[in-house]
């Protein structure tokens, strides 16, 4: 056995020490833990971990078949997505107990903090004393038993699982209901109660969902969908989009739900114009070789950073709201163009992972099929607030994508119309992003780049809480970002336009007198390299395109992504949809369209006189209304127009 | 977006470790707000009342003896201290107006005849450096840690914030609250000035003013459960102790630990554990909805 003692060093040492023994399979004994955090984070060995004290925020979270032994309380966040193995706690917890827990099991002797349980979606959480406030928030899966009172709203907008508790049920949450239970289960926990020693003569209520808030009650009718065009034209009252929205909305009772991003105009890229002579563009031989776009993303504290051949990333975009083959094909086009992938939502996937060079792993707020062992195998990690399309909101799945398939990597009940959760169970504020950041690094010791994932919302303050909270770098999302599924009203009318966010973020990094470690990646509605060229021109650090991708791969911009019956097999579930993907020729779609990119980017930087990327400023651009002149406080120049009109038709 | 802390000692014997107690338990929460670190600290009492304030500049140290001298406050002491200036002075007037008017001199952090807040931009260490905190005995106090996101980083935008317009009554609060303005203008209404739009003022001009009606910190403490909105959990001390609210809610941490000489409450036992290196602590979380009051033995 080996002895840590905390009292002689950081943490961060405690925990390498802490795995090379695991590695070695010996078990652990901690000293003088004093409730510090993130002990035994990342922990994949299946050795036994002594802590003779407390132990704070995420103690054993993101481990894999250890056991625990907890003399005393624990922090927030015990068991934080554990998959297998074991956390005893002597004494209280505090909220969120077993958070997004996957497997295993975790055993309180005390009391637990609220929220205990929060998405969890299998395995057994025990509490022998009494649970607080929405205990079984938002759990997916698995069961929760409290031998004490249940707090107040148990079981609140649950959607699997079953909670049993043997004290008072205070009061029942939002969709949930108390049903009989089975001998066999009643049996069963009290063979569970036995193996922890735990004595019990009471008797247990069961609760679970209620099952009525899993689906909406009325589909919205299949209508002939307007194009996209037709859809974005804004300036007459009575179009056409409203009088098909005023009949869709007739019949449901609702709001509406579609896919794609926001239709309204707003002052953007193509308000901008670069002070380029058009002549000079193309002029001499391969501006691809003669500018320098490559670049490193990520080494804000000593991470292994990202390299891109150019400033440009393919943005999250998660397997659910498209289909593998679309998935892989991204990966594969990311590869072919030297830069990076996202998983988003819903956890990586085998095939995407080892078509992709390099892949960034987001953790969202369901914390659906996020484990340590993809986060290992991660390039980057990164945390989703929020998107631009619908920031403040969670991810949505209608039930016809929610297969058996797709259900399983994520742990949740099959055909649900899945709304993940608006926001993460341990990101309360600023100050408990700081130690969920911690957690991600501690246990992936040090290795891997930290972004956030942020849609314009509050954008001066959220970047300066990005900057402090030491993120690698930030992904920055505006208005116009593409969803898979959001309310109408929500896609046209929350959050804020791209050129603004971007500009709000570099104002609000310039207040806080920023030292340029923490790059801007700014999406939404990034369409080509000229849109590239003049947000990295404004101070973007890089771009991310997705809606753009998507099209390169044969998207018709239906905007119909929710419904799950996409006819050319992107943005489906559906087998026959999807055998109309053809993944490897979509991926060399997907890929002669970015190096157009890149021959844009590398063009008009040349034409500039320039021979880096970097050497972009502000200095390039001139604005064309007053609106963008506004906003991003450039010179209000609008005999440019025709310059830049030359200028697309010619790098197109 | 912060960390709090609140310690009181219930004998007075142990008197002599109250500023050591809460540098060492903000120490042990820095991660939860780097930004700057405030302490607000009881004493043993000043025979006068004691200001501090903060100034930039000998100009500003001219306007306090100058309005001082209007108001009818002899001063006793003088002495300038990092960022600041206190003052103990003889004054036997009515306190709000007097305070108002000095508000209007300088940047004034906090009066009272016990009542000294001390905060400054920089760390717990960094204000042990510069302020002597360590050194400072009393009976009770409170301290925070900030992470400025909606404002500057300063020292008049570092907590605790005093009960503008009250002697000895301050504030340490973690969270946000949503009916601020719809509080603030009921407040106002009444005649109450606001130095700041930070909603951790409000609360303490909102229980102090109940106090002042004769409410006791107790029942103030129930009700702000009830006329409050949004996330919270916030400690308040006065001449006498401290008390904690908590929100419906339970969104922000707290943690308690009481045993026969003291009851020190934080946002993570992490900061109660520095009081007690090595020692596995039997602490409670109070319940959403909850509050409760402690005061030191006369």
């Amino acid at each position: 056995m080996v002895t840590i003692d905390l009292s002689t060093m950081p943490v961060r040492e405690g925990n390498d020490a802490l795995r090379a023994a695991a590695k070695r399979g010996e078990d652990i004994e901690i000293l003088n833990p004093d409730a510090r955090h993130h002990i035994g984070v990342g922990l994949i060995h299946p050795v036994t971990v002594r802590v003779k004290g407390s132990a704070g925020y995420f103690c054993a979270g993101l481990s894999h078949g250890a056991r625990f032994e907890v003399e005393s309380n624990v922090g927030w966040g015990v068991g934080d997505s554990m998959y297998a193995g074991s956390v005893v706690v002597g004494g209280n917890a505090g909220a969120i107990a077993g958070v997004a827990l996957r497997g295993g099991e975790v055993v309180v002797k005390g009391n637990v903090g609220s929220r205990a349980g929060q998405v969890m979606k299998a395995g057994t959480l025990l509490v022998c004393g009494r649970a607080s406030f929405l205990a079984g928030y938002m759990m997916y899966g698995g069961r929760i038993v409290i031998l004490g009172d249940s707090g107040d709203r148990v079981g609140e907008d649950m959607s699997g699982g079953a909670i049993y508790v043997g004290g008072k049920v205070q009061s029942l949450g939002s969709d949930a209901k108390i049903v009989d239970m089975t001998p066999e289960e009643d049996a069963d926990i009290r063979a569970f109660l036995k193996t922890y020693g735990v004595p019990f003569d009471g008797t247990f209520t069961k609760i679970v969902n209620a099952g009525t808030k899993l689906r909406y009650g009325v589909n919205e009718p299949i209508s002939r969908p307007l194009p996209h065009p037709v859809f974005s034209e804004g300036d007459s009252y009575w179009n056409a989009k409203v009088a098909e929205d005023i009949h869709a909305k007739s019949l449901i009772g609702r709001y509406r739900i579609r896919g794609y991003g926001a239709a309204k105009p707003v002052p953007h890229f193509g308000d901008i114009a670069i002070k380029v002579d058009p002549s000079r563009i193309g002029a001499a031989g391969d501006p691809t070789k003669a500018v320098k776009l490559a670049m490193t993303l990520g080494e804000r504290h000593g991470a292994k950073p990202l390299t891109l051949s150019m400033p440009v990333l393919i943005a999250p975009m998660s397997f659910g709201a498209l289909s593998k083959s679309t998935k892989v094909a991204l990966a594969m086009a990311s590869r072919l163009s030297g830069i990076v992938e996202n998983t988003g939502e819903g956890g990586m996937l085998p095939e995407q992972r080892k078509e992709a060079a390099q892949l960034i792993y987001q953790c969202l707020s369901g914390r659906l099929g996020w484990n340590i062992h993809d986060m290992l195998k991660a390039d980057a990690l990164e945390i989703y607030i929020s998107q631009g399309a619908k920031p403040g909101l969670g991810g949505q799945l209608m039930a016809k994508k929610v297969t058996k398939e797709l259900a399983a990597i994520r742990g949740i009940p099959e055909g649900i119309d899945l709304r993940s959760p608006s926001r993460h169970p341990d990101i309360m504020g600023a100050d408990d992003l700081v130690i969920k950041v911690e957690e991600f690094r501690e246990a992936t010791g040090y290795a891997k780049p930290v972004s956030v994932k942020m849609g314009a919302g509050r954008v001066r303050d959220d970047i300066k809480i990005a900057y402090k909270d030491g993120f690698d770098f930030v992904q920055l999302d505006g208005l116009q970002g593409s969803t898979g599924a959001a309310s109408t009203e929500v896609l046209e009318n929350v959050g804020v336009p791209t050129l603004s966010a971007l500009q709000e973020a570099l104002d609000g990094l310039n207040e806080i007198g920023h030292d340029g470690s923490m790059p801007v990646v700014m999406m939404g509605g990034i369409k080509d390299g000229v849109d590239a060229v003049k947000a990295l021109a404004l101070g973007a650090g890089a771009v991310a395109m997705g809606t753009a991708a998507l099209i390169a791969g044969g998207c018709i911009s239906c905007m119909q992504c929710h419904v799950g019956n996409c006819v050319v097999g992107i943005a489906t579930q559906d087998p026959e949809h999807e055998a109309r993907y053809k993944t490897e020729l979509q991926a060399q779609a997907i890929h002669r369209f970015l190096e157009s990119v890149r021959w844009q980017i590398a063009a008009i930087t040349q034409a500039l006189g320039y021979s880096d990327f970097r050497q972009l400023s502000r200095k390039d651009l001139v604005a064309l209304t007053p609106e963008a002149a506004a906003i991003t406080g450039l010179p209000y120049d609008p005999d440019y127009r025709v310059v830049d009109e030359q200028l697309l038709t010619q790098v197109a | 977006m912060c960390g709090i802390a609140g310690i009181l000692f219930k004998k007075p014997v142990s008197n002599q470790v109250l500023g050591r107690a809460l540098a060492d338990m903000m120490d042990g929460c820095q991660h939860r707000g780097p930004d700057s670190t405030g302490f607000a600290l009881y004493e043993n009492e000043v025979a006068g009342l004691r200001l501090r304030f903060l100034v930039d500049d000998d100009a500003a140290v001219e306007r306090i003896r100058a309005a001082l001298a209007e108001h009818g406050a002899t001063i006793k002491a003088e002495r300038r201290e990092g960022s600041t200036l206190v003052v103990e002075v003889a004054y036997d007037g009515e306190i709000r107006p007097f305070a108002y008017a000095m508000e209007h001199a300088a940047k004034l952090v906090s009066i009272g005849t016990a009542l000294d807040i001390i905060k400054d931009v920089g760390t717990s260490k960094d204000l042990d450096a510069v302020y002597g905190i360590g050194r400072i005995n009393g009976s009770h106090g409170l301290g925070h840690v900030r992470l400025a996101t909606e404002s500057d980083v300063k020292p008049e935008a570092a907590h605790p914030f005093w009960a503008t317009g009250f002697a000895d009554v301050a504030i340490v609060h973690n969270g946000q609250i949503t009916n601020y303005w719809k509080m603030r203008r009921r407040l106002e209404a009444r005649g109450f000035e606001f130095r700041t739009d930070n909603d951790s003022e409000l609360i303490a001009v909102y229980i102090a003013d109940k106090m002042a009606q004769g409410v006791p910190l107790e029942t103030a403490l129930e009700q702000s459960v009830d006329d409050l909105d949004g996330t919270f959990s916030f400690l308040v001390s006065t001449k006498d102790g401290i008390g904690f609210a908590k929100d419906r809610l339970a969104a922000k941490p707290m943690v308690m630990y009481e045993d026969d000489s003291l009851v020190a409450i934080a946002s993570e036992e992490v900061s109660l554990n520095r009081l007690f290196p090595g020692q596995p602590l039997s602490t409670t979380e109070p319940l959403p909805g909850t509050h409760q009051t402690w005061s030191r033995s006369i």
